[in-house]
C-alpha cells in the first residue's frame, strides 16, 4: 500500500490549495451541524417538557393548550378517572390550568411577540417537582403576582425580577420571581395564579388543560378509554410526551428541512471544490504517479491512495466545522412556535449523534469529490508519464 | 494573437477545471437566490400590506374578544372610512387537519368593502351574501383541497366546537401581494346564532379602511381613545406594522438566513480563488517568457483578473439561468400553492437577479487578488528556473 504519509506531504505542499478546498467542506459541515443542533435544540426543549406518566387531557379536536376549553365539573370527572394517581391522603394529582398569551414589547425595543401565561392551582410545584426559583419568590395565590421563567424573563420588557405589567387597566402584575424548570419549554412561559387569570382574561369556570399523574405509564390506555368514552365529555386524553412531540413537530420539520437544503446546495459547491483540487493534483503529479505504477504499485492502489487524500481533506475541513459548530452550543436562540403562536427559547444542542452525522456527510463529500480524479490518476501510463 | 486572445486561451486550457468552476459558482448563485428570495418572501407580508387599514384588538391578548357594540363605536370615529369586524375560527379540514389555513367568521355586509384587495366576482359575491352558510375562499386554498363553487364543505372546529358545514358560494383572487390566496371566510351570524348564550356577540377584532394613510397613526390613537374608560381597552395599529410584528417573531431564523447566504459566497470565493491560484501556480513559467518577452507585472495581473472575472460573469449567468426554473418555477409554484399562508408570493426580486450577477462579478476581482498579487512578485529569471 502507498503509505498515508505520502498523501500528507502532498497536502502540506500545496498548502493554499488544501486550505480553500477544507474550508469549503468546513463550512458545509459547520452548516449541516448548527441545523441540525437547533432542531435537536426545540426537540428536547419540547420532549423533556413531557413526561412518561403524566397526561394531557383537551377538549376534542384540539391539540394545543391555547384554543382548547374545559369546565369546571367536567375537570372533577377527569380527576377521579381510574389509572390517576392519588396522595397519601387520597386526593388525585392532577392540575388544571389555563393557557394564554399576551402581547407584550420585546426587550430590544424592535416589535413585540406573544408570550405564554399560565394560570396554575397553588399546589403546582408538587405536581413539577423540576421547577425552582432561582430568583425572588414563589407567587402568593390568589393575588396579582407572578413567576416568569428564566429563558423568557430578559427577552421581553416588563418580564424581569421587580417589574409589573398591565392586564386589566390599573391592576398592575408584578414579578416576583424567576424560575428554571430543566431547560423545558416552561421557561419560556409566565406562570400567575389560576383564579386571578381566569378573571382577568374572562375565563371563569373553564380551564384550558388538565394534567393527571398516572399510577404508571402503562395505565395511559385504561384512562384514555374512560375518558374519551364518554361522548358527553368530549374530550381527548394524549400521554404528555406525545403532546410536546406534535407541538414542536411543525418548527423542528421547518428547521431541519431548511437546514438540510442548504447544507445539500453548499455539498455540491464544495464537493466541486474538492474536484477541481484533487484533479489539479493528479495533473501536477502525473510523473509521480508514473513512478508509483512503475515501482509496482496497481491501479487499485492508487484509486486508494487519492481518494484517501481528498478523505484527509474533507476531514480535516469536517472536523474544524464540527468543532465551530460545537461553539454554537453556547448560543439560545428565540423564534415564534408555529403552534402556541408565541415565542420559545431553546439552545443549539450537540449530541454525538449530530457530530458523527456531519463528520460523515464531510467524508462522503470528500470521497466523491476525489472520485474521478481518482480514475484519472489511475489511468495514468506509466511509461508516457514518465517520459513527460 | 493580441493579448485577449491569449486570455480566452488561457481559460479554454483546462477546459474540465473551468467548467466545473463555473458550475460550482453557478450553485453558489442558485442558492444564494435561493435563500435570499425567501426572505424577500417573507417580507414581501410586511412590505406590501396595507398602510390604510387598521385593526383594533384587546389591549392585552388576541385571545379575548371585544365585545360586539364596539364595533358601532369605531365607526363613529373621525377617519374612519369603512369598518368590518371577524373573528379567527380556528378550524380545521376533517381529514387532512395538519394543513393549515386561515378561517375566519366575517361580517357578510362589509367585510370586502374593507379588505378591498380580495376581489370576488361580483354574481358570487351577491350569490354569498344570500347564503348564510356560504363561504368564500382563496384561489390556492380551493386548488389544495380541490373545492369548487357549489361544493358542501365540513370543518372541524377547535375553538369553536363541532363540526360545520358550509356551501362554496365564491373564489377570490388577490389584488395585491400580500394577501393570503388560502383564506376561508364566511357568515359571522352563522357562527354566533349557533354559540351558547354567554359567548354571543363577541368579536375577535375589528379592521378600518381610512381616508388617508398619513393618518392611521392619529386615527388609531382617536379609537384606542374612545374605548379607554371602557370595561376593555383596545391596541390599534396599521395592517403593516401588525405583519411587521409577526415577521418579527421569526426574525431569530431569518438572520440565520441572512448570514448562511453570505456564507456561501464565501465558498463561491474559495472555490473560484482556488481555481485562478492552481492556474497561476501551473503557467508560472509562462509568466516568465511574458516577462522576459518585455510585458509588465500590469499585463499580467490584467490577465489573472480577467480571466477570474470571466469565470465569475459565467458561472453567475449559469447559475441565474438554473434559479429561475428551479426557484421560481419549480418550488416556487409549489410553495404558492401548498405554502400559501407562508408564502402568497415566491418570486425571485428583480433587485436579487440583478445583485447575484454583479455579487459573482466582484467576488470573481476579490478571489484574483491574492493569485493576481503573487503573480505581479513574479521575476522573469525565477519564474523560468522554475519547474511546472
Amino acid at each position: 500500500m502507498i503509505p498515508i504519509s505520502y498523501n500528507v506531504r502532498n497536502l502540506a505542499v500545496r498548502k493554499a490549495t488544501t486550505v480553500a478546498s477544507a474550508s469549503g467542506i468546513a463550512l458545509v459541515v459547520f452548516v449541516l451541524a448548527s441545523s441540525l443542533m437547533l432542531s435537536e435544540g426545540l426537540r428536547r426543549t419540547m420532549a423533556t417538557s413531557g413526561k412518561a406518566d403524566t397526561a394531557v387531557v383537551l377538549r376534542k379536536g384540539n391539540n394545543a393548550e391555547l384554543s382548547s376549553a374545559i369546565d369546571d365539573p367536567t375537570v372533577g370527572i377527569v380527576r377521579s378517572a381510574p389509572g390517576v394517581k392519588a396522595k397519601s391522603d387520597g386526593t388525585p394529582i392532577a392540575v388544571a390550568e389555563l393557557m394564554v398569551v399576551a402581547f407584550m414589547e420585546t426587550s430590544d425595543g424592535k416589535g413585540r411577540s406573544n408570550v405564554q401565561i399560565r394560570g396554575v392551582p397553588s399546589d403546582v410545584l408538587d405536581f413539577r417537582p423540576e421547577v425552582r426559583l432561582v430568583e425572588g419568590r414563589p407567587h402568593k395565590a390568589g393575588t396579582d403576582e407572578v413567576i416568569v421563567g428564566k429563558s423568557i424573563s430578559g427577552r421581553f420588557k416588563n418580564l424581569r425580577l421587580g417589574d409589573s405589567f398591565e392586564l386589566r387597566k390599573n391592576r398592575p402584575v408584578k414579578v416576583v420571581g424567576v424560575f428554571e424548570a430543566a431547560g423545558t419549554s416552561f421557561e419560556s412561559e409566565v406562570w400567575g395564579d389560576l383564579d386571578v387569570l381566569r378573571e382577568a382574561f374572562g375565563r371563569r369556570g373553564v380551564v384550558s388543560s388538565v394534567r393527571v399523574k398516572l399510577d404508571s405509564p402503562s395505565r395511559f390506555e385504561g384512562f384514555e378509554t374512560a375518558i374519551e368514552s364518554d361522548k358527553r365529555l368530549g374530550l381527548d386524553a394524549i400521554p404528555e410526551r406525545e403532546f410536546y412531540e406534535k407541538q414542536s413537530e411543525g418548527t423542528t420539520l421547518f428547521i431541519t428541512v431548511m437546514g438540510v437544503l442548504i447544507a445539500v446546495f453548499f455539498s455540491v459547491g464544495a464537493m466541486i471544490g474538492a474536484t477541481i483540487t484533487m484533479y489539479a493534483a493528479v495533473a501536477n503529479r502525473k510523473r509521480e504517479v508514473g513512478v508509483l505504477r512503475a515501482l509496482g504499485f496497481s491501479r487499485p492502489m492508487i484509486v486508494f491512495s487519492f481518494l484517501l487524500e481528498s478523505l484527509l481533506i474533507a476531514l480535516i475541513g469536517g472536523g474544524v466545522g464540527a468543532l465551530c459548530s460545537l461553539g454554537m452550543g453556547f448560543v439560545s436562540f428565540s423564534m415564534m412556535n408555529f403552534a402556541s403562536w408565541s415565542e420559545i427559547v431553546f439552545r443549539f444542542t450537540p449530541t454525538p449523534e449530530i457530530i458523527g452525522k456531519s463528520l460523515l456527510f464531510g467524508g462522503v463529500m470528500g470521497v466523491l469529490g476525489g472520485f474521478f480524479p481518482a480514475l484519472r490518476a489511475a489511468a495514468v501510463s506509466p511509461v508516457e508519464a514518465m517520459r513527460e | 494573437m493580441n493579448l485577449a486572445t491569449l486570455a480566452i486561451k488561457n481559460i479554454r486550457r483546462n477546459r474540465l477545471r473551468t467548467v466545473l468552476t463555473v458550475l460550482g459558482v453557478a450553485v453558489a448563485i442558485l442558492s444564494f437566490v435561493l435563500l435570499r428570495t425567501v426572505l424577500d418572501a417573507w417580507n414581501t407580508g410586511a412590505e406590501h400590506a396595507a398602510q390604510d387599514r387598521l385593526a383594533t384588538w384587546h389591549k392585552v391578548t388576541f385571545v379575548m374578544p371585544l365585545p360586539k357594540r364596539y364595533f358601532e363605536d369605531v365607526r363613529q370615529v373621525p377617519g374612519v372610512k369603512k369598518a368590518t369586524y371577524i373573528n379567527w375560527f380556528g378550524a380545521k379540514h376533517p381529514t387532512r387537519d395538519r394543513e393549515f389555513f386561515a378561517n375566519m367568521a366575517v361580517d357578510h355586509e362589509t367585510f370586502f368593502d374593507v379588505y378591498d384587495d380580495m376581489v370576488v366576482p361580483p354574481a358570487e359575491l351577491a350569490a354569498w351574501k344570500q347564503d348564510r352558510q356560504g363561504a368564500i375562499i382563496g384561489a390556492s386554498l380551493a386548488k389544495q383541497f380541490g373545492w369548487k363553487v357549489g361544493d358542501e364543505v365540513t370543518l372541524n372546529g377547535t375553538i369553536y366546537a363541532g363540526e360545520w358545514k358550509f356551501r362554496i358560494s365564491g373564489i377570490y383572487t388577490a389584488a395585491r401581494r400580500s394577501v393570503d390566496q388560502a383564506q376561508f371566510v364566511f357568515h359571522w351570524d352563522y357562527m354566533n346564532e349557533s354559540l351558547p348564550q354567554g359567548r354571543k356577540d363577541q368579536i375577535g377584532w375589528i379592521t378600518t379602511s381610512i381616508d388617508d394613510a398619513a393618518k392611521g397613526g392619529s386615527i388609531g390613537t382617536a379609537i384606542d381613545k374612545a374605548f379607554d374608560e371602557r370595561e376593555i381597552q383596545t391596541q390599534t395599529m396599521s395592517e403593516r406594522a401588525l405583519n411587521s410584528q409577526f415577521i418579527g417573531a421569526a426574525s431569530a431564523i431569518l438572520t440565520a438566513l441572512d448570514i448562511v447566504s453570505v456564507v456561501i459566497l464565501v465558498i463561491m470565493m474559495l472555490i473560484l480563488g482556488n481555481t485562478i491560484a492552481m492556474g497561476v501556480r501551473e503557467r508560472t513559467r509562462e509568466y516568465g517568457v511574458l516577462l522576459a518577452l518585455g510585458f509588465r507585472p500590469g499585463h499580467i495581473v490584467s490577465f489573472v483578473i480577467g480571466e477570474s472575472l470571466t469565470v465569475g460573469f459565467l458561472g453567475g449567468l449559469v447559475g441565474l439561468g438554473l434559479s429561475y426554473p428551479v426557484v421560481q418555477q419549480g418550488m416556487g409554484r409549489w410553495l404558492e400553492e401548498n405554502m400559501g399562508s407562508w408564502f402568497p408570493y415566491f418570486r425571485i426580486p428583480a433587485l436579487v437577479s440583478v445583485g447575484a450577477l454583479v455579487i459573482a462579478v466582484m467576488l470573481g476581482l476579490v478571489a484574483a487578488l491574492i493569485p493576481a498579487w503573487r503573480a505581479s512578485k513574479l521575476d522573469a529569471v525565477e519564474a523560468l528556473r522554475r519547474l511546472g
